[in-house]
């Protein structure tokens, strides 16, 4: 019973955290967005240093790579609600004038992580032309995006 | 006082003369004409991508095989008002299919329209004005190799004074001039010459970066003192960055890395390109990549601008 009600605390808290955590990205959507655009280049990083023979390659890296991605991909979209436009931003005014647009990239940019998760199943692709195979479509998408929805810098 | 009056008059007279002498638009010499030869469709093409045509003339969100129609239309806004990108497909009427190669060596390096008018520099002769003959010959082979679109794109919409094409002569006089900007790579000695000649023709001429990667004065000319140091973005919101090999900026990318960047599109960080440089870049990417090299190296031996946007 103690263990059950222990137990029961230690999910409280843990949900009262993660409570904390999402009304802190709803109070600054700009830092969260950043923090995960940054393990996007983390993991472009990481990907493309593999694909370029640059760091040896793991199945357990590439699955890393190839998660991130994924996470990023059904997050990333959530951090630009309405005033979110001005601040230390590289979001372009696009976002907002065009989110159909906006939407539609993110939607390739799902597709492409969705298809890369599936070719890494448990362990990661189980070498680097396979990983080349299921990442090579997600940077792929990058610059679409950016296109169009990122000031030029 | 009448006397002093007449003599005003004819010294306003005598400065419109001289400002209506002075913006006449310029053209080739008999024998720059005579130099021209008609070039080749199949090595036009690699001009072709170098001078980026399809970024401005196909249709805005043009892919494969539709960048090769060229029927204009795209809005580029600046600050002088909005230009209009024209049709340049082989169309007889619409087109540039009646002009001879003359016609268009004189467009291209003197900005100068076979009807004598002065065209406007977003189109970017004043860069375009150091290609080679035999390069222009080959360019225009290639755009007439390529589909008929009908159809006139829209006119310019700009206010007065820039709505006046003959002032342009006078622009031109200022801004346009063939020469190259860089005249020797920077600490030479362990340079190869001929690559960085070929990156510095390639850059300042057809790739015409300096274009936007140039900051402008504020008659529009390019301030060639801070060539390639970076730019407020001419079109829409951000900047263009430095591209000079200053410390603590550019200079970090190894001559490889701008290869690879131009060739995938990526940073040595693994950040994408973006913006209006997308379209650049994937025509970078169709370039022979010892091109894309020889970008590179002329790249990495210019003075670095530490003064610039970035």
């Amino acid at each position: 019973m103690r263990i059950i009600r222990n137990a029961m605390t230690l999910g409280l808290v843990a949900g009262l955290g993660f409570a904390g955590a999402v009304a802190q990205a709803a109070a600054d959507p700009i830092l969260t967005r950043k923090a995960i655009m940054s393990s996007v280049g983390a993991a472009a990083g990481l990907g493309g240093g593999m694909m370029k023979g640059e760091i040896a390659y793991t199945p357990a890296a590439g699955k890393a790579a190839i998660a991130t991605m994924r996470a990023a991909s059904l997050s990333f979209g959530s951090f630009f609600p309405a005033g979110s436009d001005t601040g230390d931003s590289d979001a372009a005014a696009t976002i907002w004038s065009d989110a159909e647009g906006f939407a539609t990239e993110l939607d390739k940019y799902s597709a492409a992580t969705a298809s890369a998760a599936a070719a890494s199943g448990k362990s990661g692709p189980a070498d680097l032309d396979a990983f080349k195979a299921a990442f090579g479509p997600v940077l792929g998408t990058c610059k679409s995006c950016h296109e169009t929805y990122r000031k030029q810098n | 006082m009448k006397k002093a009056v007449i003599a005003a008059l004819l010294l306003v007279l005598a400065g419109a003369g001289i400002g209506w002498g002075l913006s006449a638009p310029t053209r080739m010499s008999a024998e720059e004409a005579a130099a021209l030869t008609e070039g080749d469709a199949a090595r036009g093409e690699p001009v072709f991508w170098a001078g980026g045509c399809a970024s401005c003339h196909a249709a805005k969100e043009a892919d494969g095989e539709d960048l090769l129609k060229l029927g204009g239309g795209l809005r580029l806004e600046t600050p002088f008002g909005v230009f209009v990108a024209p049709n340049i497909s082989p169309s007889e009427t619409d087109g540039i299919g009646a002009w001879s190669l003359v016609d268009f060596a004189n467009a291209m390096t003197h900005g100068t329209s076979p009807g004598g008018e002065n065209l406007y520099p977003a189109f970017p002769y004043t860069s375009y004005a150091r290609m080679s003959a035999a390069d222009l010959g080959d360019l225009f082979a290639f755009l007439k190799s390529l589909p008929v679109v009908e159809g006139k794109a829209a006119a310019h919409e700009l206010g007065f004074p820039f709505n006046i094409r003959r002032g342009l002569g006078l622009w031109k006089r200022l801004f346009l001039d063939p020469a190259p900007v860089i005249a020797e790579p920077l600490n030479g000695a362990g340079v190869d010459r001929a690559v960085w000649e070929r990156g510095r023709y390639l850059v300042e001429g057809p790739g015409h970066c300096g274009e936007c990667h140039t900051p402008r004065d504020f008659a529009g000319g390019l301030v060639l003192a801070d060539w390639l140091g970076g730019a407020p973005a001419p079109t829409g919101e951000g900047k263009i960055p430095n591209i000079t090999p200053v410390e603590g900026g550019f200079g970090s990318w190894s001559a490889a890395d701008i290869a690879y960047y131009l060739e995938s599109g990526f940073t040595p960080e693994y950040d994408s390109v973006g913006g209006e440089m997308v379209h650049v870049q994937e025509n970078m990417a169709r370039l022979p990549a010892s091109d894309r090299e020889a970008i590179a190296v002329y790249l990495k031996a210019i003075p670095p601008i530490s003064a610039g946007s970035d």
